[in-house]
């Protein structure tokens, strides 16, 4: 840990350069003679098919990748020294799922607006994202996590909004997957004209930003005490990459990896200072996309918009991240405001009680409610159709809230939720290869494929984490990585338009269309080992989250305990990811609302969690059935519906007033 | 009983009884002839109408005149809601006698047949062969199924009359180069290649397919506009609709106003034709194709 590189962050960016200027010179050569070359890109002669390919593809193309790269870099080093937190990007602010939503709806219902400009559009929408994220962590003077946190919240509500279109209209937005997958594809030279002036202007308001963000990478304390007001340079740090993540998703589209990784390696490869590390980030991020487009075309050929850059770059970032996690200096802050939240309950057990009537009667309406042809009806005879679905749905929620509930007290992290483990993304890489590989495969191979996925999944995250002594945040990084890399797939997939990316989505979404009696019965043995398991876990997750010393020194051996909580959570993540998807956004929602109850203590507030994970996932299940009857809204979806706007209230409310 | 059972010939009845007697005897095939069909597909859907036994019911019945258009389906067609999550406790309640799907839908083949006769038939899949020929076989046989026998047989005739009148009218244009591509954005187009039902139409149609490339399951391929560069001597038809901004940022790209077919005015629009459908989309495709190029200079 803390080890650096030989090299500092000069001789990295050359380098890269080099690599990618000697790709674009055999490409080059590949098109067209180099004696024509300087003709091409001069006056190209317009009967020439090559020639005019140079001049207004490759060119562009090349241009608009070291823009795009350079923009995210330094808008990811901006957003990094303002939130002091080496894990911040362009995407954590939800600014591509708002620009990606509101590009969606204009699509739909407001086509006039693409006329008028896409990139206007998408950075609206990513700007109304922005707004909403910075609004619901003012109240706590954008503290780094909160931001994080609010950023990821309305990422996951615009994600799902949007997936919720694409569900519906399938076929209308076609185009919106291949945007959302970062092409780069250029026909002219319009949006290297346009992002060239305005990635001046940027770089000429990062310049001014230098020295306040010198004097905020002391403690918040310490810098008011020099005078400096820290919300408003860290909102004007926040704004400037803001609207340069808008500028480059407005125009081709979603390239989220290079505004992590750029001034992460940046600051690896030995820069420190912020002036250095904004620069260096803003060539790095250049580089990198330059050399991942440049390779793209050389290795994809004729799939090369099957394959789009944006995709790519995760996918070759994602092991970049893994090789990058134990070289970063790693201090996530522990959990501010979220973890002071409520006053303790004085009765929990009445908590309890109320929780558990409620699932039960949810359950019963769930079953024997419905909506048909004649409209509402009241009938047991469907209960062979629904119990299955009602009951998945249930196993999943608690199952998700339990595995939720345990990694954020184990990491004391209120973002760690089971579907940054990684085991989510296992199981879905396993049931994309099976879907793909094997043209038409039935439900039991669909299980098998997925089951492998997780356990490898969860076998070299278990391998990654030994190295490491099962730090938690480590285990969380490389769920990210995962996660990452499994997005990228899927969204390389769905821009190639193949109709079976559908299914995917579907089940991506949490549909529990698809679950069988059996699965039902198997997730809900789960679900109730899970709650069987919670008072023996109970005791070390009071213990784990005190740290280390306090823990070994109250008898616990960490790397045991960690192991088996690990494993644990990782089982039940697995589990539930079978039956109703990746989406795993009640994991992250219950074990807030049961602590918002008052719930503080491990046991009950697992309970409760658990409980409600069941409700929400029952609630969300039968609401999807039945709201856009014939239609049906995938529960994950729904879940999202109901619990986004709850969490973004508990996010807004003022703490301790 | 619904009024389409009346309309079977007796010749049609015999050769479904006899079937039933000799190749599948066994009680879900006694009866008479399944009356109440559901498609889960357009493809399948739209060959049930010139058979004269219309589905009671399909997926996605809402978006019918989008992208199928003809032929239309009648009013009061239930829809089922998203192909892929059939609504099963509709399904169930509408009683039906035969359910049609394809390989795509494979998952919901166990919980369909609980529900009622599930038959998959392949029309786009990987393997050997395309889709023109598969849906004359899946028509001969979905006929059978429903004791249509001739009816199928009427309306294979009636397209390969349609192919070869289209041919004739096209003869100026035989072995003309076309793109036929759906643009995506203002940066990509989707274009049929190999494997698609436009490629089987074009080609009996006398045509000749400009893209040469790699295609996907479905006979497509996803590409940036530059790629359409490789055969300037084309002519490119796309289909509608298409995004209010696309024809207008096309008019300023330098690139595509130096391509082969933009500068000899060789691009056409064509009203929306069902791309992943069968023999009625194929006679459709090919009346379309006809109309649209029916003005357009031979060798322009």
């Amino acid at each position: 840990m803390g080890e650096r590189l030989r090299l500092g962050p000069g001789s990295l960016v050359g380098g890269l350069a080099l690599a990618a200027l000697g790709m674009s010179v055999a490409t080059l050569a590949l098109r067209l003679p180099p004696a024509l070359w300087i003709d091409a890109l001069a006056s190209p002669d317009p009967s020439d098919v090559r020639q005019m390919l140079v001049r207004y593809s490759f060119a562009p193309r090349l241009a608009t990748s070291l823009l795009c790269g350079g923009a995210l870099g330094l808008a990811g080093a901006l957003l990094q020294l303002a939130l002091r937190n080496p894990l911040a990007s362009p995407t954590t602010l939800g600014v591509s799922a708002g620009a990606n939503l509101a590009l969606a709806m204009a699509m739909l219902w407001a086509p006039g607006l693409l006329a008028v400009g896409r990139e206007w559009t998408a950075m609206a929408g990513g700007l109304v994202a922005a707004l909403l994220v910075l609004g619901l962590s003012w109240r706590r003077r954008l503290s780094p996590l909160t931001v994080v946190l609010a950023g990821m919240v309305v990422s996951l509500y615009c994600g799902a909004l949007a997936a919720m279109l694409a569900l519906f209209n399938s076929h209308y937005l076609a185009g919106l997957f291949i945007w959302g997958g970062g092409s780069l594809s250029q026909q002219d030279w319009t949006i290297a004209q346009f992002l060239t002036p305005r990635l001046a202007l940027a770089l000429l308001g990062a310049a001014l930003l230098v020295r306040p963000l010198t004097l905020l990478t002391l403690e918040d304390d310490q810098a008011k005490g020099l005078g400096l007001s820290v919300p408003l340079i860290r909102l004007a740090a926040l704004a400037l990459a803001v609207a340069l993540t808008g500028l480059v998703v407005g125009t081709v589209g979603v390239i989220g990896f290079i505004g992590l990784a750029a001034p992460a390696l940046v600051t690896v490869a030995g820069a420190r200072r912020v002036a250095a590390r904004l620069l260096w980030s803003t060539l790095l991020g250049a580089v990198l996309l330059w050399l991942t487009d440049q390779s793209v075309q050389r290795l994809a050929g004729d799939f090369a918009e099957m394959l789009p850059t944006g995709a790519i770059t995760a996918l070759i970032g994602s092991p970049l991240l893994l090789w990058l996690i134990p070289r970063l200096r790693l201090t996530l802050q522990p959990p501010t405001g979220l973890g002071e939240a409520a006053a303790r309950a004085r009765r929990p057990l009445l908590i309890l009680a109320a929780l558990t009537l409620l699932l039960v009667a949810l359950v019963g309406l769930s079953l024997a409610v419905g909506y048909g042809l004649e409209g509402w009806s009241v009938s047991g005879d469907l209960a062979e159709w629904r119990w299955p679905r009602a009951f998945a749905a249930l196993a999943a929620g608690i199952l998700l809230a339990c595995a939720g509930g345990t990694l954020q007290r184990m990491t004391g992290n209120p973002m760690a939720s089971p579907e940054v483990l990684g085991v989510s993304a296992g199981a879905a890489f396993g049931l994309i290869i099976a879907i793909f590989a094997l043209n038409e495969i039935g439900r039991a191979a669909q299980l098998g494929a997925a089951t492998l996925g997780a356990l490898l999944a969860l076998l070299a995250m278990l391998a990654l984490a030994r190295g490491s002594a099962a730090a938690p945040e480590r285990v969380l990084l490389v769920g990210i990585a995962l996660g990452a890399m499994f997005d990228a797939l899927v969204t390389a997939l769905m821009a190639g338009g193949d109709p079976r990316a559908l299914q995917l989505l579907n089940w991506m979404t949490g549909s529990t269309y698809a679950a069988t009696a059996t699965d039902a019965g198997v997730a809900l043995v789960a679900a109730f080992a899970s709650l069987a398991a919670l008072p023996l876990l109970a005791r070390w997750l009071d213990i784990v989250p005190l740290g280390g010393a306090i823990s070994g020194a109250l008898g616990l051996p960490p790397r045991r305990s960690n192991r088996v909580l690990l494993v644990a959570t990782a089982a039940m993540t697995a589990v539930a990811t079978l039956v109703i998807g990746p989406l795993t956004f009640v994991g992250l929602m219950a074990p807030h609302l049961a602590r918002f109850l008052g719930l503080q203590r491990a046991l009950p507030q697992l309970v409760a969690a658990a409980l409600i994970g069941g409700i929400l996932m029952v609630a969300a299940d039968w609401f999807g059935r039945t709201a856009a009857f014939p239609w049906q809204i995938p529960a994950g979806l729904t879940a999202t519906f109901i619990g986004c706007p709850a969490l973004m209230w508990l996010l807004a409310r003022r703490q301790r007033a | 009983m619904p009024a389409s059972a009346h309309r079977l010939t007796r010749r049609g009845l015999l050769a479904a009884a006899a079937s039933c007697a000799v190749l599948v005897p066994g009680p879900s095939r006694a009866g008479a002839a399944p009356a109440r069909v559901v498609s889960l597909d357009y493809g399948l859907a739209e060959t049930l109408l010139p058979l004269g036994v219309p589905p009671i019911a399909i997926a996605e019945a809402d978006q019918w005149a989008t992208w199928v258009v003809e032929p239309a389906m009648p009013p009061g067609v239930v829809n089922l809601g998203a192909a892929q999550e059939a609504n099963l406790e509709l399904l169930h309640a509408l009683k039906p006698e035969l359910i049609l799907t394809t390989p795509y839908l494979a998952p919901l083949g166990p919980v369909l047949a609980r529900i009622a006769r599930t038959e998959s038939f392949a029309i786009y899949t990987p393997e050997p062969g395309t889709p023109y020929p598969r849906s004359v076989d899946a028509t001969r046989r979905l006929g059978g199924m429903i004791g249509r026998e001739s009816q199928a047989q009427e309306l294979i005739n009636a397209s390969a009359a349609r192919m070869a009148a289209t041919r004739a009218a096209l003869a100026s244009h035989a072995g003309t180069p076309v793109f036929l591509v759906s643009f995506m954005d203002t940066r990509h187009v989707r274009v049929y290649g190999a494997k698609s039902l436009f490629d089987d139409v074009m080609t009996l149609c006398g045509l000749a397919n400009a893209w040469r490339g790699e295609v996907n399951y479905w006979g497509f391929a996803t590409v940036g506009i530059e790629q359409l560069a490789r055969a300037p001597e084309a002519r490119l038809i796309y289909v509608e609709p298409i995004a209010a901004d696309v024809l207008a940022a096309l008019a300023r790209s330098p690139l595509w106003n130096s391509l082969g077919f933009v500068r000899a005015g060789r691009v056409h629009a064509m009203p929306p034709a069902l791309m992943f459908g069968m023999l009625p989309s194929a006679m459709r495709f090919a009346g379309l194709l006809g109309q649209t190029l029916a003005g357009a200079p031979a060798h322009g």
